[in-house]
């Protein structure tokens, strides 16, 4: 099962999604079909007008066009998620998370469809951290439809 | 002689060779993946990139202080990590990355400073001892949110503990 994540580049959501057998949808993915591709190999024109174009289909023309680029990358994401994993409040820092408006929309949209999702608060403490675990790994066991009461 | 003359794409920054088709990128196909190792791995950095070398697969590593990098086309990173995780399932992580190692748009070498990403390495990183002590110690947990007491409850323990 495709399961979106966000922080959309969070390694610790990824590989927990991909030891349980399932297919993390990362941004990354998205970045390297824009830094490999034959056409714009040659730096810095990894990001192109094309971009905010592509953003339309997410959001309206009077959001600003860093907004809609970003979604040009996200949106794909969104569209292809069968299950979706939040973590809210990751650092201002932690990412591609800098831009608040992109995110908020990412997640509106994922909240909007009609896929399991499970919500979370990026953990500040160790027993935080050790639940976020077990609750992701319950959350992905349930995908699988394999979870037992231990 | 002009640049566009000498056929180089940009001389001081990148030295990438562009004609008059575009460049024929050598990662059509190819994936990377970042094996990082957690704090508290049984196995170094350098163990690890000697170990992956040893598989002999046609890939191409590189050693970071966090781990290695893999490049390559995907059955054979994929085998690569499949291997490198099993020598210490719960403490070694793998992250997917977009740009290829030693790309001169991202790589520091080049352009000085952490490469973007390398911060948010760092802050999941301080998460990792614990993920790694959850992964251990598999538990299944309820997902529901705990639901608030009602008043006359809390009201209760509220004279309970004044009593004492």
């Amino acid at each position: 099962m495709q399961v979106a994540i966000f922080p959309p580049n969070s390694m610790i959501l990824a590989d927990m999604i991909q030891r349980k057998g399932h297919t993390p949808l990362v941004v990354q993915h998205q970045m390297k079909n824009k830094v490999t591709s034959a056409e714009i190999d040659a730096p810095p024109f990894n990001i192109t007008e094309e971009g905010p174009i592509e953003g339309l289909k997410y959001a309206a023309i009077e959001v600003p066009s860093g907004v809609r680029g970003r979604m040009s990358l996200f949106g794909p994401l969104i569209e292809a998620a069968e299950a979706a994993i939040i973590m809210e409040n990751a650092p201002y820092g932690f990412g591609c998370v800098g831009c608040h408006r992109s995110s908020e929309l990412t997640v509106f949209s994922l909240r909007r469809k009609d896929i399991p999702i499970l919500e979370l608060e990026y953990p500040t403490s160790r027993d935080e951290t050790i639940e976020m675990v077990y609750k992701i790994n319950t959350f992905l066991d349930k995908l699988n439809g394999d979870e037992d009461d231990d | 002689m002009s640049k566009k003359e000498n056929n180089d794409f940009d001389q001081e920054f990148c030295h990438i060779p562009k004609g008059d088709e575009y460049v024929v990128s050598d990662q059509v196909g190819k994936i990377t993946r970042m094996v990082v190792l957690g704090p508290t791995c049984s196995v170094s950095s350098k163990e690890m990139f000697n170990f992956i070398h040893l598989l002999e697969l046609p890939i191409n590593v590189r050693l970071t202080c966090y781990g290695v990098n893999l490049n390559g086309y995907p059955e054979d990173v994929n085998e690569a990590i499949e291997k490198a995780r099993a020598l210490d399932p719960n403490h070694i992580f793998i992250k997917i990355r977009g740009f290829p190692p030693g790309d001169p748009r991202r790589c520091r070498a080049r352009r000085g400073g952490a490469r973007e990403g390398f911060h948010q390495v760092e802050a999941e990183y301080k998460l990792l001892n614990d993920v790694s002590y959850a992964l251990e110690h598999p538990k299944h947990v309820s997902l529901e949110k705990p639901k608030k007491i009602p008043v006359e409850e809390f009201e209760d323990i509220v004279n309970e503990v004044n009593s004492k």
